[in-house]
């Protein structure tokens, strides 16, 4: 009693206020102790409700795109392009962007453990230094080796150096299922990798690359591209492609020719011969395939308008195709003189490439041998993520001291004797260098969520110190890259997230003629399959799998969700007797796998594109059973081009029923995509009929125009179908940006995918080789939205300055609305999509956007948040608004700078000045709907000598 | 208790051309009164059989129900572009077999058309039921339910009215006039008649029971005058509601632009096919009913007649309707009109649900041409049946295949319905059978006084004859 007679109303306030900031403190302990540094302005303090940005670096495969991280009170919450960083130019790939959401991943790793059984830090330290494992591995470290992913991080080379120190004899082997050629990457015999000037290039040929999408600079190509196709009538460039499938490079193309693996480089030769005949040395081509193209029409036409360009034209090769090929395309650049103007070579900044004993065969070959004690495998997932008949997994199982650290108890972690999670790069000290040398950067964010431990610290307790500070580490080795030690130099480089250097040093690539008289590839024999093994768009070789995000974008291509394929093309499909979801059975040798065949028109006939990635059975909940594992099929490492596997339709299996977000491909002869050639364009310029410049019909109506608006702002959006090449970087970014939820396989195939921007692919001409149209499809913010005056609650109204707006606290959810909208590019709820957020899932919301819940509507809103930020923010410091100072999320991530947003009022804005253009159109705006956003037609350059398209 | 009934003589073929009598023999009041008060005070083992299987569809909807409000309407198979599927379909399928009762009963009155009186009981009864089961969709559709009251104008602090310029606030105005004016209609025919029941109720708590809805009639002249003046002011008071009903419904749809939906015949289109199935339910409710209560002499081969005459008419003016929709698709130009129309429901993925509903609806009425077919109880039952299921899927039509392939081929998507959506249909018939099963156990089915007065009146005149 005399308790709570003490307890006062003064000391319960003063408890309540003393508990509610402990809380709040014990919230906000993600910042990492050490000091980081903000990307532009240092804040005085962190000022709740405002977000910091950070720049750092996220490392792909080695090489390192420079990104700004987006916080909330100290959790990043969004990702964005460095706009200063070589590498993303301000765009933000899917898989960047995506990265976020494998930080809050709940199902990464969270213990250390030895055997089954939990361990900690210390023992493993213990373990692993110096002194207890010289016992091991000898004094020399014979027995020692380390399996790492492939790096650039100068970082990282300087630990392994000093590494080297103490185990002269240790072995370091680096391994990525996609660069896993006999040198790592191809092309890199003498540890060269090709780097081009797309932007300088008027005709470019890409056998088999997609340039525009997944290769290590595809960013900053993919704008050098567009920057030529923005304005059609001042020297726009043409792409011709050749490929297997169907990539977001050949959906861009001018022309496209599909052709079988061994057909390119036939295709090469021949253009090679061709090119040569006029030069004055001619390059012998020996080894010669069958000659099937020295008399096509496509190929004389492609290597005149090629030669007419002289050395401003460029041959891109894919980067996993086979050696010979690179050798050919490069003699064909030597031929045009493209090589120093286009194309040219420097030294790979790849730790070990070029040296054949770091590759995974050397290691596969040291393991059969038994002579390693002790492996300690530092990312990566090499125990699924190698060919099976490597057998890699067992091979591991049977090392007597073997380590993993990597982000989720994954199918190598069953293999092993330790485990250690490993820290995200958002929660770790790194650099890495970019695909052209730029020493980048990686800042962390937040502290490790689950305890991970970064490369670095592994490398620092084999090395004896596990407390060295990597901070220190990357200052250190950012003195390498031209950081000066006084404290401004380096805080100036945390700000920029790099440091930007002088063009690495050209290397002359010589002629290869030992390449070039290779045996060539040959397709395999009739009713054979010729199967490409590529890198999956979206969970690129696996490591991506669990996330959810990636698992639900629809693949830029076959709109595919949650699962992969043997893509096959009709014509395939047809002799096969096959439908969509019918089970095929491929073989090769002795191994044989069960894979759904899905039919995509444009893939080469008797040739079939498998995807990496897929079939996982380790740790990850969201990955599990998704899809089918293609490595089991996969014959050897370096291999991607497989002929003569044979196909047959599985007996007794189950039809596969995909979940696909788009399933009709045609447009049905309507006009919502719009393109045409540049020569009809360019006609129309002079007043000829046009489907681009088309007027829109007169509205006639007899009820009121819309009402007139009174905002000074009038928000609206240009989006320019010309250099929209559909990689779904917007998709993600909106995703990330608007807390929009993941559904599941089973409700995107009831198509109930929630993205408030898709990405529509429109085919046009035959389905053996059509023609593509991307579309991004938003809310159109109509003037006079059909939506609006159908909801019985008012929930979704007209906002002043021409917003569609969606009251989501009102709405009912009879969904008239979106029955309305002829857009259909309103989401409904089903269920609680939230529901069931972990607390970490529930960290990468972004806080200035409700979180909707179950029976409500949504839809793209224009990013109103950033439209109202930055609305108080000049209100506030009493400036006028920019209409252009506000990005949209999906303009931000954009590549190609497709989409542009402002205001009607901002004559000058490059949003309007688009819309001055003759190709300028709404879509279905015949229905009186007053679109707010609109498109510019699509301009093919054909080359007249072909057929358009094709 | 044992109630005399009086001899029947099953449905004799009459000589062709001879008009049908709308009452046969010549009972006395009492007989009458007697013979139909019957099936109050005792149930049959089929109705127990009956009663059984619709509980269980009862209960199947209150489960499925229960399921769909706790876990969101993501248990069915809707989804965009499909938003709209088997819940609006019930609706507008319920609804429009909601018209059929007041159709019969105070249109039928207004126009003195005497042979109503024997069924219009039965199907006002239907009306009510129906509208109880149309009023749940609505409802259960919302993606929060709990909101509905949002749609209702009532003067809320936020100052927020509902959206008049939509046409569901109207609807729930439509719908709520009606069910209220049908239901009162209905109470206020039933009165004598639960006096009548009150009169003869065996036990002491029916008595009472009775006693309470009749509300004190005793059948005085006064009493007479005053319900006489009520019944048919309530008439003119709910004929006006059958036209405006369902073509405020059918602005759900027209108002819209979408293909399929943007129709200018859609309130006439709709009213005529709401009428049409109602009639098709009454019938379906009828014919065992006459049987079951041995109704022959009562509801005579004229009433049948004439039930099928009107249906043959409605199925006329809705093959019209179909036609000029489609006519106007064609001659509007316009792509996507055109393609809903002609290519996608003849041919697309749901052409079934088009050609069952072409078959049934157009062609099966054409039996009721020939005079034998429109008395025969069997051709009557399975065409009424046949024309239920072709008005759903005509609904199903409008709704779905208007949705499934709009504007922007990109967004073109199936619509597959979920066991919980067929649960819910199965369910909703179970609720109807359920109610009604109630309806002819503890109230009288036909009204007692109307047929009486109606037997007064034959015997009084010298022809006695139909003037259907």
């Amino acid at each position: 009693v005399t308790h709570e007679d003490d307890l006062t109303r003064r000391s319960f306030l003063k408890a309540l206020g003393a508990s509610i900031a402990l809380a709040g403190l014990d919230g906000c302990n993600r910042i990492p102790a050490e000091k980081i540094l903000p990307f532009v302005t240092q804040p005085p303090e962190l000022t709740p409700g405002v977000a910091v940005h950070y720049a750092t670096s996220m490392v792909l495969d080695g090489y390192a795109t420079g990104l700004v991280v987006e916080a909330h009170e100290g959790r990043p919450t969004k990702i964005e392009g460095n706009p200063d960083h070589p590498a993303s130019l301000g765009a933000a790939g899917i898989l960047e962007q995506a990265s976020l959401l494998q930080l809050y991943d709940p199902n990464r790793a969270k213990r250390i453990r030895l055997g089954s059984a939990p361990s900690t830090w210390q023992s493993f330290t213990t373990a692993m230094s110096p002194a207890a494992l010289r016992q091991r591995v000898g004094a020399r470290g014979t027995g020692l080796a380390l399996l790492l992913e492939p790096t650039s991080s100068p970082l990282i080379a300087n630990a392994l150096a000093s590494l080297q120190t103490l185990y002269p004899d240790m072995s370091v082997y680096y391994y990525a299922p996609l660069l896993s050629g006999a040198s790592g990457t191809a092309l890199t015999v003498d540890g060269l990798i090709p780097q081009y000037d797309i932007g300088a290039a008027e005709v470019i040929l890409s056998v088999g690359s997609d340039f525009l999408a997944a290769v290590p600079f595809h960013l900053r190509y993919a704008r050098q591209f567009s920057d030529r196709r923005r304005t059609p009538l001042t020297g726009m460039n043409r792409l011709y492609v050749a490929e297997t499938g169907f990539s977001v490079t050949g959906a861009t193309a001018d022309h496209r020719l599909r052709c079988r693996p061994a057909e390119m480089e036939s295709l090469l030769e021949a253009l090679l011969e061709t090119l040569a005949a006029g030069s004055a040395s001619p390059t012998a081509v020996t080894g010669r395939s069958a000659a099937s193209f020295s008399s096509s029409p496509w190929l004389t036409a492609v290597a005149a308008d090629l030669r007419a360009h002289g050395g401003n034209s460029l041959v891109v090769a894919g980067e996993r195709l086979a050696p010979r090929v690179h050798a050919l395309v490069a003699a064909c650049n030597d031929a045009l003189g493209s090589t120093g103007r286009t194309v040219w070579y420097t030294r790979s900044p790849l730790l070990g490439v070029g040296q054949a004993n770091t590759n995974m065969s050397a290691l596969a070959d040291a393991l059969r041998g038994g002579g390693i004690d002790t492996l300690v495998c530092i990312g990566g997932n090499p125990s699924y993520a190698t060919p099976a008949s490597l057998g890699f997994a067992a091979m591991l199982k049977r090392v007597p001291n073997s380590a993993f650290i990597g982000l989720y108890e994954n199918e190598t972690a069953r293999d092993t004797r330790w485990f250690v999670p490993s820290a995200h790069y958002l929660e770790s000290w790194g650099d890495a260098r970019a695909y052209d040398g730029t020493y980048s950067i990686v800042q962390p964010l937040v502290q490790p969520l689950y305890g991970g431990k970064s490369a670095i610290e592994v490398l620092s307790a084999l090395a004896g110190s596990p407390s060295a500070d990597p901070r220190v580490g990357v200052k250190e080795s950012s003195l390498s890259a031209g950081v000066t030690r006084d404290d401004d130099s380096w805080s100036a480089a945390l700000r920029r997230g790099f440091v930007p250097t002088l063009p690495v040093a050209r290397v002359a690539a010589g002629p290869r003629p030992e390449l070039l008289r290779l045996p060539a590839s040959t397709s395999g024999p009739p009713g054979s399959l010729d199967v490409m093994f590529d890198r999956d768009p979206r969970v690129h070789d696996g490591s991506f799998a669990n996330n959810g995000w990636l698992q639900e974008l629809p693949d830029p291509v076959t709109k595919l969700t949650w699962d992969n394929a043997v893509l096959v093309s009709p014509d395939t499909a047809g002799r096969l007797g096959v439908a969509n979801g019918d089970v095929l059975l491929l073989r090769r040798d002795t191994r044989t796998l069960r894979m759904p065949a899905l039919i995509v028109p444009g893939v080469a006939s008797d040739a079939a594109i498998v995807h990496f990635g897929y079939g996982r059975t380790g740790g990850e909940e969201v990955a599990k059973g998704v899809g089918v594992d293609a490595y089991q099929l996969w014959p050897e490492l370096g291999a991607y081009a497989v002929s003569g596997i044979s196909v047959e339709r599985a007996a007794g299996a189950d039809h596969h029923d995909f979940a696909i977000t788009q399933t009709h491909w045609t447009m049905e002869g309507r006009d919502q995509a719009r393109s045409e050639s540049l020569d009809a364009y360019r006609n129309e310029q002079h007043g000829a009929e046009s489907q681009a410049t088309k007027p829109s019909r007169r509205q006639l109506t007899i009820y009121d125009p819309p009402q007139r608006l009174e905002s000074p702002h009038q928000w609206a959006m240009t989006i320019d179908l010309g250099t929209c090449i559909g990689c779904s970087a917007c998709v993600v970014a909106c995703q990330s940006e608007n807390n929009i939820p993941v559904v599941g396989r089973d409700d995107v195939a009831k198509s109930r995918e929630m993205h408030w921007l898709r990405i529509d692919r429109y085919l046009e001409g035959p389905a053996e080789n059509p023609r593509v149209v991307t579309q991004p499809m938003l809310c159109q913010h109509c003037e006079n939205a059909p939506c609006e005056y159908v909801c019985p609650v008012e929930a979704t109204e007209h906002s002043p300055d021409g917003l569609n707006e969606m009251i989501y606290n009102r709405c009912v959810g009879t969904r008239f609305c979106s029955n309305n909208c002829p857009y259909k590019v309103r989401r409904f709820n089903w269920f609680d999509y939230n529901a069931h957020l972990s607390e970490t899932e529930q960290m990468a919301k972004n806080p200035d956007v409700t979180v909707r819940e179950r029976g409500v509507m949504e839809k793209c809103t224009f990013c109103v948040q950033r439209i109202r930020e930055a609305e108080i923010d000049a209100g506030t410091s009493g400036r006028p608004l920019r209409g252009d100072e506000i990005k949209t999320a999906c303009q931000q991530a954009c590549p190609t700078n497709a989409i542009v947003f402002g205001s009607l009022t901002e004559r000058d804005s490059e949003m309007m000045r688009r819309r001055e253009e003759s190709r300028v159109y709404g879509v279905l705006s015949e229905l009186g709907t007053e679109p707010r956003v609109r498109y510019l037609a699509r301009i093919r350059n054909p080359n007249p000598q072909l057929e358009d398209g094709r | 208790v044992s109630v005399a009934v009086p001899p029947t003589t099953a449905s004799p073929a009459a000589p062709a051309r001879e008009p049908w009598p709308l009452m046969r023999g010549a009972p006395t009041d009492a007989a009458l009164t007697d013979h139909l008060l019957a099936p109050l005070w005792r149930a049959s083992r089929l109705w127990w059989l009956l009663f059984a299987l619709s509980t269980l569809g009862t209960l199947l909807l209150l489960g499925t129900v229960t399921y769909t409000v706790l876990v969101g309407i993501g248990t069915w198979g809707n989804n965009i572009p499909v938003a709209w599927a088997f819940a609006i379909t019930n609706f507008v399928w319920w609804i429009g077999i909601g018209h059929a009762g007041t159709f019969i009963s105070a249109f039928l009155l207004l126009l003195n058309q005497h042979w109503r009186g024997s069924i219009n009981r039965v199907a006002e009864a239907m009306t009510i039921f129906a509208l109880v089961n149309a009023a749940l969709f609505p409802l259960l559709h919302l993606g929060r339910p709990w909101f509905f009251y949002w749609l209702i104008p009532y003067p809320a602090t936020m100052n927020v009215w509902p959206n008049f310029k939509s046409a569901l606030p109207w609807d729930v105005a439509a719908v709520t006039t009606y069910f209220t004016v049908s239901l009162l209609f209905w109470y206020l025919g039933l009165v004598p008649d639960l006096a009548s029941a009150r009169d003869r109720a065996p036990t002491r708590r029916r008595r009472l029971a009775y006693g309470v809805f009749a509300m004190g009639w005793h059948g005085s002249g006064f009493q007479w005058e005053r319900y006489r003046i009520a019944y048919v002011l309530l008439a003119a008071l709910a004929t006006p509601l059958v036209i405006s009903v369902h073509s405020v419904v059918s602005l759900d749809f027209s108002i819209a632009q979408l293909p399929g939906w943007h129709s200018t015949i859609f309130p006439p289109y709709f009213v005529v096919g709401a009428i049409y199935s109602g009639l098709a339910m009454v019938l379906i409710l009828l014919l065992p009913l006459r049987r079951a209560f041995r109704l022959y002499d009562i509801v005579t081969e004229a009433h049948l007649d004439a039930i099928a005459k009107l249906m043959l008419a409605m199925g006329l003016m809705l093959t019209y309707s179909y036609v000029i929709e489609t006519f106007m698709a064609w001659y509007s130009a316009n792509t996507a009109e055109r393609y809903t129309y002609l290519t996608s429901r003849p041919f697309g993925p749901y052409a079934i649900a088009y050609w069952i509903m072409t078959i049934l609806n157009v062609v099966s009425p054409q039996l009721f041409w020939w005079r034998r077919l429109r008395t025969n109880t069997v051709v009557l039952f399975l065409t009424s049946a046949g024309i239920l299921v072709g008005m759903w899927m005509e609904r199903f039509i409008i709704i779905v295949t208007s949705l499934n392939r709009d504007f922007l081929t990109s967004s073109w998507h199936i619509y597959i319905p979920t066991w919980v959506d067929w649960s819910i249909l199965a369910g909703s018939l179970g609720l109807f059978g359920f109610l009604f099963l109630l309806f002819v156990r503890f109230v009288p089915s036909v009204a007692i006084s109307e047929v009486k007065s109606l037997s007064i009146e034959l015997s009084q005149s010298p022809a006695g004859s139909s003037d259907a």
